[in-house]
C-alpha cells in the first residue's frame, strides 16, 4: 500500500468538512496572530516605565490594546477548536461508515480472516480514541508552531543576537535528547521481545487455565507467568535508566532559556549594545517560547498513533471488494443454479476444482462427501459469500457476478448451523428477513415455522432482547429463531448448510417439520452428515476431495458409487434411532 | 485531579504508592528550584536600574540558575526513575495479582466469553495502563506546583501582586469545577451513544453473513446509521460547550497577568517599588500562565485510568473459593448429592437434587438444553461451590478436598478442546509429567492419534504453528490421548462432542472406548444410542431429577425420557 501521511488521509475521510479545516487553520492563525502582538504593547509599558512616565492613563491604551487583542484571541481560538471539533466528529461517522459497508462488500473469507475483536477494538474505541488527535491536531499543532516561529521573529527583529541566544538551551537539548537514541534499538527489541513473551506466556496461562487446573498444574504455570510479567517491566525500566541522564538533562535544559538569555543578554548591555527596555522584553518573550514547541512536540506521539490506527481503517476500507457492477445487468429468470468449471482456494490450497452442477429451478439438491471434502464450500460460492478463483456460478441463466449483492440477496437464503442473531428484540431480528414486514406479518411467519409459541412462553414475548447476555435461549432455540428470519426473507433459492447439526432432539424434529412445509417450491439445498434425511432428494451430490464425484439418486448412488455405500453403511451403524432394534 | 491520583494510588501497592509520594515531593523541589528564574532576573535587573552592574553581577545571577538547576536535575533523574520503576511494577504486580487470583477462581467461571475478557486485561489494558502509569504523576501535578511555588514567590516581591496572582489562580480552578461538571452532566449520555455504537458494531462484525445475506449494509444498515450519526452529535455537543468555557479560562490567565501588570505599573508610579521589582513581578506574570497552560485538564486520561482501574478490579472481584484443603487419596468413586441446590446470577439452576452414582458404573443425563444436566457434572468436579446441600466424593465433601486432590481423580472431554502451544509430546506429558516414551505412544495409540508420526517432526510437532494445522478431530483426539495418560479413576464425557462426521466418529468412538475403559463413566448425553447400556439414566428438567433408572424401564414410562427417544426417531427419519 502506498504510504500516506495522516493529513491525506483525513482530507480524504473529512470529504465535505475539508473546509472546516482550512478555516479552522486560518483562524488559528489570527489566534496566534493577536497573541503575539500584545508582547509590542507590553515593550511600549516597559519602555515608558524607564522612562519614569508617571501618569497612569498614559498606559491605559496599552492595557487596552493588550486586552483587545487577546479578547480577538480567545474568539478565534473558539471558532478554530469548533469547526475543528465538528469536522472530527463528522470523519470519525464517515469513516467507520465506509469501514462497514467495506466489510459488507468484500468477500466473506476475508472479512473471517480478520480477528472479531480487533476489528471491532478498531472500529469503536480505537477509531473514538483519535478524536483529540483529530480535533485538537490541527488548530493546537498549527498555533504552537506559528506561536514559536512568531515569537522568535519577533525576538529577531528587536535583537537577531538574543533571539539566537534563546536557542542554545534548545540546542544542548537536542543534542542530549540525541544521545538517548544510542543503544536504543538493542533496548527497544529486547522490550518488544519480553512484551510478546509476556502477552503469549498471559494468552497461554488464562486461556489454558481450566486444562491447567485440571491438571494440576497451576503452581508451575503461575511461576512461568510471573516470572514473564516481572521480566516484561523489567526490561522497560532498565531501558530508561539507561537513558535517564540524557532525557532528564533534555528536559531541564531545554526549556531554560532563560539560562543563556540572561547572561549573555547582560553582557550585551554591559558592552552598551542593547537598550535595557530591549533586553526587559527579550527576557518576557524568551519565558514563553519553548513551551509551544515542547507542546507540539508531546503531540507528535498521538499523530503517529492516530497515523497508525488509519492505516489499519484505510487497509479495511481497501480491502478486495466482490466484483459486483452498480447496477444489475439482467434479472435471474428462475430459481435454477447452473455452476460452470468452478476451481476455488483459500491462500495457496485449491480445494475445489473444475465443479460443473446444473440444479434445476425448484429441485430439492442434497451435497453429501467426507468432512473437508468441499461440499460447504460449493454451497458458500452458491451463497455469495466468496468468489470463485476461476470458473462462473449462474442463477436463473444470469451470472451471479453481473448482479449487485442486493439483488442477488433477495434470491438466496443462505442458513448455517451458526447464525447469528442480532442484539435486538426477537422480532426485529426476524424482521430483518424482510424490513418492510409488520408485526402480524412477522407473527405469522413464526407460527408457520412452530416457534411462535416458544416464542410466546418468553416472558416478553417478541420483545425479548436476544443478545449474548442477557437472555437465556438455548442454542436450538436462537437456531430455530433464525430459520424464521430466513424464511421472512422469502427467496427462491435456500441453502441449508447443516442447519440442524448442533440441536438437541426435541428442537430438531420440530424443526425439521416446519422446514418441510416452507420450503415446498423452491430450489432447495441441504448439506448434511445423516444421511437418512437426504435420502429422498431429487438429486445427491457426492463431493469428494474437491471434485463431484458422483451424482443421482439414492439408490443409483448405492448401485453406482462405492464411497457413497460406506458412507451409508457407517451412518446406519452410527445411526441413533435404532434404540428399539 | 486530586480525585485521579487516588483512583490511580488505590491501584498500586504500598511500596509503589511511596515511590510516587516521594516523586511528588521531588517534584516540589523542582517546582521551587524553577522558580529561581525570578530572583536571577530580579537581581540582574536590580543592579542595571541602581548602576551596580558588572561582570560580576552577570556571574551571580547566573549561579542563581544553575544552582537550582543542578539540584533539579538530580530531582528530576530520581523522581523520572521512581515513576518509571512504580509505573510499570505496579501495571506487573497487577497482572500477577490477576493471575493469582485465577487459581482461586471457580472452574465454572471460565468460558469463551470471560477468558477473551481477562486475556485482554491482563494483555491490552495493562499495557496502556504502564504508559501512563509512568507519566501520570508528573503529568498531573508539575503544573499545579509550579503555578503555586511562582505565586508563593511572587508575595516575596510584593504581597498585593501575590495576592491578585492567587486570586487569579483560584477563579482559573474554579473554571476546572465548572469544565468537570460539565463533562460530567454529558457522561451518561456519552456513555449511551459509545454502547449504541459498540453493540451495532459488534453486531455487524460477528454477524457480518448475516448482514450480507439479508442486505443490511450501505443505506439499510439504519441502526448502525442512526447509532452512528448519535454518537457524532452527542460529542459534537458535549465538546462544543465546552470549548467556550475552556477558552475563558485561558482568557482568565490572560487577565491574571493583565491584572497584576496594571497593579505593578501603579505600584511603580506610586514609587512604592521600584523599577527592578516591576520588571521581574511583569515576568512573574508570564511565567504563571505559561505553567497554568500547561496544567491542562486530562479528561482523557483520567477516562483512561478509570476504565483500567474498573477492568482490573472486575476481575479481582470475582468471587474465589478456598480450595487448600486435605489431600485425599479415593477409595472409591462413589459420588452422592445430597439436597444440593445451586444457583447463578439469581437464578436457581440445581434444584434440591439428591442422587447416587456408583465407583465404576457408567451413568448419563439426559434433559433438554437449559435444564441442567451440564451443571451437575460440573458441580461434581466442584467447578462451583453449591449453595445448599453437599456434593461427596467417597464419602468426603469436595470442599474439604485440597482442589488438585480432587481434580486427580477426573477427566473431561469437553467440546472445547485447549492444547498448550508447544510440542505434543509436551501437551501429553502435562498430564503426566515422568510418562515415558512407552506410556506416550501407547496413548496415542489408544487415543486412534497415528497421525501424529506421520508429522515431519513426529511428536514433537508444535502444535498450532503455521504448517503443523491439525484439523478438529484430531486435536480432540490428541486432547483424548492426554486424557488417558492422566489415567483419572471417573470420566466425564459431554457428548456434543461426537456430533463429527461418520469418518471422524468412528476413530473418536474408539478413542473415547480406550479412555473409558474400566473407569466410572458419567455422560452428558445428546444421543440416544449411547445411552442404552448405561447402569442408570437421569432424566433432568428444570434443575431436578425427574425420572432415573434403565432405558428398558424409563421407556415402560411416559414421561420426557419416553417422548425424547420418539421424538428422535421422527428426526432421524426426517427426509426432504
Amino acid at each position: 500500500m502506498k504510504r500516506r501521511g495522516l493529513l491525506s488521509i483525513l482530507f480524504d475521510y473529512a470529504s465535505d468538512k475539508k473546509r472546516y479545516y482550512i478555516v479552522s487553520i486560518i483562524a488559528a492563525i489570527i489566534s496566534v496572530a493577536s497573541g503575539i502582538i500584545p508582547f509590542y504593547f507590553v515593550a511600549d509599558i516597559i519602555t515608558k516605565l524607564i522612562d519614569h512616565k508617571d501618569v497612569f492613563t498614559d498606559y491605559l491604551m496599552d492595557i487596552i490594546m493588550i486586552l483587545v487583542f487577546f479578547l480577538i484571541k480567545g474568539l478565534f481560538h473558539v471558532i478554530s477548536t469548533s469547526l475543528s471539533h465538528i469536522a472530527a466528529f463528522q470523519i470519525i461517522k464517515t469513516t467507520r461508515k465506509r469501514a462497514t459497508d467495506s466489510l459488507a462488500l468484500a468477500s466473506l473469507g476475508d472479512v473471517k480472516d480478520e480477528n472479531s475483536g480487533s476489528l471491532k477494538n478498531t472500529l469503536c474505541e480505537r477509531i473514538d480514541s483519535t478524536e483529540t488527535t483529530l480535533a485538537h491536531i490541527i488548530p493546537e499543532v498549527t498555533s504552537s508552531v506559528l506561536c514559536f516561529l512568531g515569537t522568535f521573529v519577533y525576538l529577531m527583529i528587536l535583537d537577531w543576537r538574543m533571539g539566537l541566544f534563546s536557542l542554545i538551551p534548545v540546542l544542548i537539548g537536542l543534542i542530549s535528547y540525541g544521545t538517548m537514541t544510542i543503544g536504543y534499538g538493542r533496548y527497544y527489541k529486547t522490550c518488544i521481545d519480553k512484551t510478546k513473551i509476556l502477552n503469549d506466556t498471559a494468552v497461554e496461562y488464562i486461556n489454558g487455565i481450566e486444562v491447567i487446573k485440571a491438571f494440576g498444574k497451576s503452581e508451575s504455570s503461575y511461576e512461568k507467568f510471573e516470572r514473564a510479567a516481572k521480566e516484561g517491566a523489567s526490561c522497560f525500566v532498565e531501558w530508561m535508566r539507561n537513558s535517564c541522564v540524557s532525557f532528564t538533562i533534555a528536559m531541564s535544559v531545554a526549556p531554560y532559556t532563560l539560562l543563556a538569555i540572561l547572561p549573555l543578554g547582560g553582557i550585551l548591555y554591559y558592552n552598551g549594545l542593547i537598550p535595557i527596555n530591549t533586553f526587559v522584553i527579550c527576557v518576557l518573550m524568551s519565558i514563553g517560547l519553548i513551551a509551544p514547541l515542547i507542546n507540539a512536540m508531546g503531540h507528535a506521539d498521538d499523530i503517529s498513533k492516530a497515523q497508525v490506527i488509519f492505516k489499519e481503517i484505510d487497509r479495511i476500507v481497501r480491502i478486495k471488494q466482490l466484483d459486483r457492477p452498480k447496477v444489475s445487468k439482467a434479472l435471474p429468470k428462475d430459481s435454477s443454479i447452473s455452476i460452470k468449471d468452478v476451481s476455488f482456494g483459500y491462500k495457496n490450497e485449491e480445494v475445489l476444482h473444475d465443479i460443473n452442477l446444473d440444479i434445476k429451478a425448484g429441485s430439492q439438491v442434497a451435497f453429501v462427501g467426507p468432512s473437508g471434502a468441499g461440499k460447504s464450500t460449493i454451497a458458500k460460492l452458491i451463497a455469495s459469500l466468496w468468489d470463485p478463483n476461476k470458473g462462473d456460478i449462474y442463477i436463473g441463466g444470469v451470472n451471479i457476478k453481473d448482479l449487485t449483492l442486493e439483488d442477488y440477496n433477495r434470491e438466496v437464503s443462505y442458513v448455517s448451523q451458526n447464525n447469528y442473531l442480532f442484539n435486538v428484540s426477537i422480532m426485529e431480528n426476524i424482521r430483518m428477513g424482510n424490513l418492510n414486514a409488520s408485526d402480524e406479518e412477522v407473527i405469522d411467519i413464526c407460527k408457520k415455522c412452530g416457534v411462535h409459541d416458544f416464542i410466546m412462553n418468553l416472558e416478553q414475548g417478541y420483545d425479548t432482547v436476544v443478545g449474548d447476555s442477557g437472555s437465556h435461549l438455548s442454542g436450538g432455540e436462537r437456531q430455530r429463531i433464525s430459520i424464521a428470519r430466513a424464511m421472512m426473507k422469502n427467496s427462491k433459492i435456500v441453502i441449508l448448510d447443516e442447519a440442524t447439526a448442533y440441536t438437541d432432539p426435541e428442537n430438531e424434529s420440530i424443526i425439521q417439520k416446519s422446514l418441510a412445509e416452507l420450503v415446498k417450491g423452491k430450489t432447495l439445498i441441504v448439506i448434511a452428515h445423516r444421511l437418512s434425511t437426504i435420502i429422498n432428494s431429487d438429486d445427491i451430490v457426492l463431493v469428494n476431495n474437491g471434485v463431484i464425484e458422483a451424482h443421482g439418486k439414492h439408490q443409483e448412488l448405492l448401485d453406482k458409487s462405492e464411497l457413497y455405500r460406506n458412507m451409508w453403511n457407517a451412518h446406519i451403524q452410527a445411526k441413533d434411532g435404532d434404540i428399539n432394534d | 485531579m486530586i480525585k485521579m491520583l487516588r483512583m490511580f494510588f488505590s491501584f498500586c501497592n504500598k511500596k509503589r504508592k511511596r515511590q510516587f509520594y516521594l516523586a511528588i515531593v521531588l517534584t516540589i523541589i523542582m517546582g521551587i528550584c524553577e522558580a529561581s528564574k525570578l530572583p536571577a532576573i530580579w537581581w540582574l535587573f536590580k543592579n542595571i536600574f541602581e548602576g551596580t552592574f558588572s561582570i560580576n553581577t552577570i556571574w551571580q545571577s547566573l549561579l542563581i540558575m544553575i544552582i537550582p538547576l543542578a539540584i533539579s536535575c538530580i530531582c528530576r533523574y530520581a523522581s523520572t526513575m521512581l515513576q518509571c520503576d512504580g509505573g510499570y511494577g505496579s501495571t506487573c504486580e497487577k497482572r500477577i495479582e490477576i493471575a493469582e487470583h485465577l487459581r482461586y477462581v471457580p472452574m465454572g467461571y471460565f468460558n469463551a466469553n470471560s477468558l477473551g475478557y481477562i486475556t485482554s486485561v491482563t494483555t491490552n489494558t495493562m499495557e496502556q495502563l504502564s504508559d501512563i502509569a509512568t507519566r501520570v504523576v508528573m503529568l498531573v501535578t508539575t503544573g499545579l506546583i509550579n503555578t503555586v511555588i511562582v505565586v508563593l514567590a511572587l508575595f516575596f516581591f510584593d504581597w498585593r501582586i501575590g495576592l491578585v496572582a492567587l486570586v487569579g489562580v483560584i477563579i482559573y480552578l474554579a473554571f476546572n469545577t465548572i469544565m468537570k461538571h460539565l463533562g460530567k452532566k454529558f457522561a451518561p449520555i456519552k456513555e449511551k451513544a459509545d454502547l449504541g455504537i459498540l453493540s451495532n458494531i459488534l453486531d455487524y462484525v460477528l454477524g457480518i453473513s448475516e448482514v450480507k445475506s439479508y442486505n443490511l449494509y450501505g443505506k439499510y444498515s439504519k441502526r448502525m446509521d442512526d447509532a452512528n450519526e448519535y454518537g457524532r452529535k452527542v460529542y459534537s455537543k458535549a465538546e462544543l460547550s465546552m470549548i467556550p468555557v475552556a477558552t475563558i479560562q485561558t482568557y482568565i490567565t490572560r487577565l491574571i497577568g493583565a491584572a497584576m501588570t496594571i497593579v505593578a505599573i501603579i505600584l511603580c508610579i506610586q514609587g512604592v517599588n521600584d523599577l527592578a521589582t516591576t520588571m521581574t513581578v511583569i515576568i512573574g506574570s508570564y511565567i504563571i500562565y505559561a505553567s497554568l497552560d500547561s496544567m491542562g485538564t486530562f479528561s482523557t486520561l483520567s477516562k483512561i485510568i478509570e476504565r483500567c482501574v474498573q477492568r482490573a478490579n472486575e476481575i479481582l472481584g470475582i468471587k474465589t473459593m478456598k480450595i487448600t484443603g486435605e489431600n485425599h487419596e479415593t477409595k472409591t468413586t462413589d459420588i452422592e448429592f445430597k439436597n444440593v441446590s445451586f444457583s447463578y446470577d439469581k437464578k436457581k439452576i440445581i434444584d434440591d437434587v439428591s442422587l447416587k452414582i456408583k465407583g465404576n458404573s457408567k451413568v448419563a443425563f439426559v434433559g433438554p438444553s437449559g435444564s441442567g444436566k451440564t451443571t451437575i457434572c460440573h458441580l461434581m468436579a466442584r467447578f462451583w461451590d453449591v449453595q445448599e446441600g453437599g456434593v461427596f466424593l467417597d464419602g468426603k465433601n469436595v470442599k474439604d478436598y485440597n482442589i488438585d486432590s480432587l481434580m486427580d481423580n477426573f477427566t473431561f472431554v469437553f467440546q472445547n478442546v485447549y492444547l498448550f502451544n508447544d510440542t505434543i509430546a509436551n501437551n501429553l506429558k502435562m498430564a503426566k509429567e515422568n510418562a515415558t516414551q512407552e506410556e506416550v505412544d501407547n496413548a496415542l495409540k489408544l487415543a486412534c492419534c497415528d497421525f501424529v508420526y506421520d508429522l515431519p517432526q513426529g511428536i514433537n510437532t508444535v502444535i498450532g504453528e503455521g504448517g503443523s494445522t491439525l484439523s478438529g478431530g484430531e486435536l480432540q483426539r490428541l486432547s483424548i490421548a492426554r486424557a488417558i495418560l492422566k489415567d483419572s479413576k471417573i470420566v466425564i464425557l459431554d457428548e456434543a462432542t461426537a456430533n463429527v462426521d461418520p469418518e471422524n466418529e468412528e476413530k473418536l468412538m474408539n478413542a473415547i472406548d480406550a479412555l473409558t475403559k474400566n473407569k466410572t463413566v458419567i455422560m452428558i448425553a445428546h444421543r440416544l444410542k449411547t445411552v442404552r447400556d448405561c447402569d442408570n439414566i437421569f432424566v433432568i428438567d428444570e434443575g431436578k431429577v425427574v425420572q432415573s433408572g434403565k432405558h428398558d424401564e424409563l421407556m415402560k414410562q411416559e414421561g420426557i425420557y419416553k417422548r425424547f427417544v420418539l421424538d428422535r426417531k421422527d428426526a432421524v427419519s426426517w427426509k426432504i
